[in-house]
């Protein structure tokens, strides 16, 4: 059956009966309680990522290593990133796969890439909540694309602690156009210092905030955060 | 709206008033707005009309609620007629990526108001950037809704968002986080939860049925992926806006049809849209047990996967010893397990704020500032029983659920099914 489905995988394209492979499907369910299944779905679905095979077939291989993928799959999902079609679906599946190798995948797109793609990878990064690209994502905060520095300061917030804030609050205290993103992304942060109980920190971010030249939205979610920090 | 118009209540009642009575966006306020606007375009009016001086029935354009609406297909128009109809709403903006419903719904609002003053627009970027909008209801499908619930609250708009609110477990705390971080009231979509159930709820809330042990859900179906062919494009729609955070996929009508089907021929009925039956009218079903359980504030720890002779179903378990069955074998939608013999002491049933219904209600709150029958938090639980079960039936097995954490417990399979990959280049 799952010989058969991965041949049919061949010819996969959008409007083939999705029975056609249902098997993979099965299998990759499977995969959860028996090791040597899951080892050998894996290497198939990565095989296939070499194939000669339609973007949707391709996407539907993304699919299901976000599921059963391991560092294993990484390099072959990698070569995705800068393809249009799939880049989508291949981060789809290194937000998925723990450890740092499909982390420095992301990485490494997000500060290679351009346009949409690179925003892609960027996103990602804060997605995985990866510490490990702060710096990355802080280097990015200079860069000449709005949407660029966007990204990078909602990744940061999604990522939280001390060096994002010190990052995004060295951004916006030279940022001179649209500047929301940097203080959503340091709310956040500060949110992040809540939870983890360092209401020190996290006064100090919205006491920063707190500042009449800001707009009173922010004032207000600043207050509201030093009043949660002062019960704390 | 003035600020005497809006009753400061509850969780804002120590913050200071200039930052309480927040009506602006990050940049300006709306009556900044609307001054600077005034004098620098039109200069001040020789006439002040009755409209907006507003009279018995209806207040001063100053004291309306300012509204837009994003989606304004099958639901979105319900909403959006809903928030017409009243006298305290103001509604100038609409925004779909379907040309046929963004000039229906112009010509809907300016009939209303016997003017041509609605604007419309394809780019829902455009319309929360409007200053003077101070909230706006949100009917698209499924996969946009927290990223434009997100967006709406960091421009400082209010919210009423269409049901199932979520799509993935992940979105749910980011849009409460969202919502409180900038103060904003942001209501859930079901109108059933309250209206639908009430044989069940009166009697739950006056005690009549003891502890209750277990209520059954029944509602399917699962959602599919989506494998349709390409078919001509013969309507005017931006497809990629329509696709948005989702996967790309060739325009195919069912694959976009707003109809209700939950069958494959509808959103509704895909994986990269929905979360299927399960989501569609399990946020009403899963609201209402809920609701009638009183345990709108929970989540559970456990989903017990069972597969019999009858059939699968699911025993959704909480802390509180509460069960919650789903498609349970022989057992009817909202069948109660009760306590015999036993009558606890009656609670008041909550009921929506201002006058009518779950509309009134999100615009009292938004004047009130107190939370909305419907807060986002009490939706997006609702949501939780239903992604839950998508994920146990899918991978075929029992989960154990870390609500504080939001992860499953020693399931990595599963927890990689607690969000999805957004294509480029959205983002939460």
């Amino acid at each position: 059956m799952l010989d058969h489905a991965f041949e049919a995988l061949k010819t996969f394209d959008f409007g083939t009966p999705l029975s056609d492979v249902q098997a993979i499907e099965d299998a990759s369910v499977s995969a959860h309680i028996d090791a040597d299944i899951r080892k050998d779905i894996e290497q198939r679905l990565i095989a296939a990522l070499g194939w000669d095979i339609s973007r949707d077939a391709k996407d539907y291989v993304c699919r299901k290593l976000a599921m059963v993928g391991s560092a294993a799959a990484v390099p072959a999902i990698s070569d995705l990133l800068s393809n249009e079609g799939n880049s989508h679906l291949a981060r789809h599946a290194l937000e998925r796969i723990p450890g740092p190798e499909a982390a420095a995948a992301l990485a490494t797109a997000a500060k290679d890439l351009s346009g949409k793609l690179k925003l892609g990878a960027i996103g990602s990064l804060g997605v995985r909540g990866e510490t490990n690209a702060v710096a990355t994502l802080a280097s990015l905060l200079k860069d000449q694309h709005a949407t660029v520095v966007r990204a990078a300061a909602l990744s940061l917030g999604a990522i939280g602690g001390t060096e994002s804030a010190a990052a995004l609050q060295t951004a916006l205290k030279a940022a001179s156009a649209d500047s929301n993103s940097l203080i959503d992304g340091l709310l956040s942060c500060a949110e992040s210092l809540v939870k983890q109980k360092r209401a020190t920190e996290a006064t100090a971010i919205y006491s920063f905030l707190s500042d009449d030249d800001q707009p009173r939205l922010v004032r207000l979610a600043a207050t509201r955060g030093l009043l949660t920090c002062a019960e704390a | 709206m003035t600020n005497a118009s809006r009753k400061r209540t509850s969780q804002y009642a120590n913050l200071p008033s200039d930052v309480v009575n927040s009506e602006t966006n990050m940049g300006t306020s709306r009556r900044k707005f609307l001054k600077t606007a005034g004098a620098a375009t039109f200069g001040v009016p020789f006439i002040i009309t009755s409209s907006a001086l507003g009279n018995a029935n209806r207040p001063a354009a100053s004291d309306r609620i300012v509204m837009g609406g994003i989606g304004i297909g099958n639901m979105g128009r319900g909403d959006q007629g809903s928030f017409l109809g009243r006298g305290d709403v103001q509604y100038i903006a609409a925004c779909d990526v379907r040309e046929k419903n963004r000039e229906e719904s112009k010509a809907r609002v300016d009939d209303r108001y016997k003017n041509r003053d609605c604007q419309v627009y394809n780019d829902f970027r455009e319309l929360l950037a409007r200053p003077d909008i101070d909230a706006v209801h949100i009917a698209t499908p499924d996969h946009w809704h927290a990223l434009l619930m997100i967006e709406a609250c960091r421009n400082g708009k209010d919210v009423y968002c269409q049901k199932p609110e979520t799509l993935t477990l992940r979105e749910g705390p980011l849009m409460i986080a969202a919502a409180r971080r900038y103060g904003r009231i942001a209501s859930g979509g079901s109108q059933r939860v309250l209206g639908d159930y009430r044989q069940y709820v009166d009697p739950a809330w006056a005690g009549e049925f003891g502890t209750i042990k277990s209520i059954n859900v029944s509602v399917g179906p699962l959602p599919q992926l989506c494998n349709l062919p390409e078919e001509p494009m013969e309507e005017k729609i931006d497809w990629d806006m329509w696709l948005g955070p989702a996967a790309w996929a060739p325009y195919n009508s069912k694959r976009c049809s707003g109809s209700y089907s939950i069958d494959g021929a509808s959103w509704r009925s895909f994986s990269d849209y929905s979360g299927g039956g399960m989501t569609d009218w399990g946020a009403h079903h899963f609201g209402g047990a809920t609701f009638i359980c009183d345990v709108r504030e929970l989540q559970p720890t456990d989903v017990i996967y069972n597969d019999t002779a009858e059939g699968k179903w699911l025993d959704y378990k909480y802390a509180t010893g509460l069960s919650i069955h789903h498609n349970k074998p022989r057992t009817g939608n909202l069948h109660i397990e009760g306590t015999p013999g036993e009558q606890l002491a009656p609670r008041p049933v909550p009921a929506y704020k201002g006058n009518g219904d779950i509309y009134g209600d999100f615009i009292e709150c938004v004047k009130t500032r107190e939370l909305p029958f419907r807060d986002i938090e009490k939706a997006v639980n609702t949501c939780v029983l239903a992604h839950l079960g998508n994920i146990a039936y899918q991978l075929k097995r029992s989960l154990k659920w870390d609500s504080a954490a939001q992860k499953f417990v020693n399931d990595e399979e599963a927890n990689r099914m607690v969000d999805r990959g957004r294509r480029e280049p959205w983002q939460l």
